[in-house]
């Protein structure tokens, strides 16, 4: 299967802080879209600022359309779409004059493309986006990602802070974008909920180590959860476990197939797994 | 390029507005008031080179404001590139700064007649006023990016008072080596020599700029 994205053994510490990115590895391929999942602070934006240079990694390799790029490779990010969270742009231009600048910056920009988004978002061109709302703010970042007809739109928590309306509209964007079979999304978000909706593959980022990556259809469909007590819960195979939890009557236990746990532990209630209940287990639950 | 120029017009654009309104009051007084001690016609001509040197500068911090200089080097640019058009919107601006200064001073000279001692002095005081706003780019930039936008008015502090007291100091140097009676090529060659050592600081100052950045993560 070829890749948009690849990242191997990504590391890069920030002393001050004490935060490591810890030897990172996954690979989006073409036509997919991939929700980087973990809680504030856990390393997403800290990968994206290494995908794209915003942030010099320490080690590892990151391959955007199967090679690394440098400061030079303006080739590659003609291709790369970005939306981060907040303001994107300055208050002070207005979206006809961010047009204007952004026709100067990428050779594929689409004027018309961009006045289409404008008008869909009901954007006016001339009023100054400090004067737009946090929704038209995100819209307005999102048209001007996609109007350079980009390949990967890279997205850091671009769907926070907009209520579930506005979300839903975004998502539907995404998902319409990811349709060309050479498209591929990168979306990281703590809304696990978004990820349900459009993510083929789910990282989950705890720490900035990397915990899990699997398929959606995985994660919803095999996974499970097994509700033990504590004698089930000490007679289970160590092997199975992924993660557990303890609550106040029963241990919950992530597994990673849920119809073999099924057949090995008859006795035991098993249930399906939300992405939501998968990050709860992997972040506060205990990891083998 | 052009994006980043245009980029760069947009952000600086505001403060050029309502220092080119000040500027044209002001020119206005130095026009009516008569030039007969030109130091006022002077200080105006230094002002108006300075002062949309600043504007350039306004620019960079108002931008920083927002994610956009993260953004930006996700656009196809190269980090020198950002630099770069930072450095070419200063003197876009101190082009404007000269056209108020030289705008002023040939109006007052319509008017009132020739302010000066020789004709060689005009050409010193634009090279002067050339020279501090390039000397306050010069260090203005590199010191932006290594020491971070939210000491921005403390860096255009320091820069403003060393690009003064660079300019002091070399036109002092000048006048110990010529003498005091400098001759008219003695004043053109000071004022080349002084053009030149902007220049080649402004030059300088771009790399150390660029240097700087690449290491900057957002």
């Amino acid at each position: 299967m070829e890749h948009i994205l690849e990242l191997a053994d990504v590391s890069k510490a920030f002393p001050q802080s004490e935060f490591v990115l810890d030897r990172l590895s996954f690979s989006l391929p073409y036509g997919a879209v991939m929700g980087v999942v973990g809680e504030n602070g856990a390393g997403k934006t800290t990968t994206i600022g290494c995908i794209l240079n915003t942030v010099a990694k320490d080690g590892g390799t990151i391959k955007l359309f199967g090679r690394e790029m440098v400061d030079a490779d303006t080739q590659i990010r003609e291709k790369i779409g970005v939306v981060y969270d907040g303001e994107n742009f300055p208050g002070y231009l207005t979206a006809e004059q961010l047009g204007h600048i952004m026709r100067g910056l990428y050779q594929g920009w689409d004027d018309a493309l961009f006045k289409e988004y404008l008008g869909r978002f009901h954007l006016p061109a001339v009023q100054k986006i400090k004067t737009y709302s946090k929704g038209m703010t995100m819209k307005l970042a999102i048209s001007a990602a996609l109007s350079h007809r980009p390949q990967l739109l890279i997205l850091d928590e671009a769907t926070s802070g907009l209520d579930p309306v506005m979300r839903d509209e975004m998502l539907d964007v995404f998902l319409e974008f990811v349709q060309e079979e050479d498209h591929s999304v990168l979306f990281s978000s703590h809304i696990t909920s978004d990820l349900e909706k459009i993510a083929d593959y789910i990282s989950f980022i705890h720490h900035g180590r990397l915990i899990l990556s699997a398929s959606k259809d995985d994660l919803i469909y095999k996974y499970a959860v097994l509700r033990c007590r504590e004698s089930q819960f000490k007679a289970l195979d160590p092997d199975d476990i992924i993660a557990f939890r303890r609550r106040e009557f029963q241990t919950d236990v992530l597994v990673s197939d849920g119809k073999a746990a099924q057949r090995k532990y008859k006795d035991i209630v098993i249930d399906h797994v939300s992405v939501d209940e998968i990050m709860l287990l992997l972040v506060k639950g205990e990891r083998k | 390029m052009n994006g980043l120029l245009r980029n760069n017009f947009y952000s600086s654009v505001p403060s050029a507005k309502f220092l080119a309104g000040a500027m044209l009051l002001s020119g206005a007084v130095v026009i009516i008031l008569d030039n007969g001690t030109p130091a006022l016609l002077i200080g105006y001509m230094l002002l108006g080179m300075v002062g949309f040197s600043i504007s350039a500068f306004s620019g960079l911090q108002r931008e920083n404001t927002a994610k956009w200089g993260k953004y930006k080097l996700t656009a196809p640019v190269r980090r020198k590139d950002i630099i770069g058009s930072y450095f070419i919107c200063q003197l876009v601006w101190l082009a404007a700064g000269m056209l108020f200064a030289f705008t002023v001073m040939g109006l007052s000279m319509l008017l009132h007649g020739f302010p000066f001692d020789r004709r060689e002095d005009i050409l010193m005081v634009f090279v002067a006023g050339v020279s501090v706003s390039m000397f306050m780019g010069a260090f203005f930039f590199p010191l932006f990016y290594a020491g971070g936008s939210e000491r921005n008015e403390v860096t255009l502090a320091v820069s403003l008072l060393c690009a003064v007291g660079l300019t002091l100091g070399i036109v002092r140097l000048l006048n110990i080596w010529f003498g005091p009676k400098m001759t008219a090529r003695q004043v053109l060659t000071g004022a080349a020599v002084l053009a030149v050592c902007a220049a080649a600081l402004f030059a300088l100052s771009y790399f150390l700029t660029v240097a700087i950045f690449k290491k900057k993560e957002y």
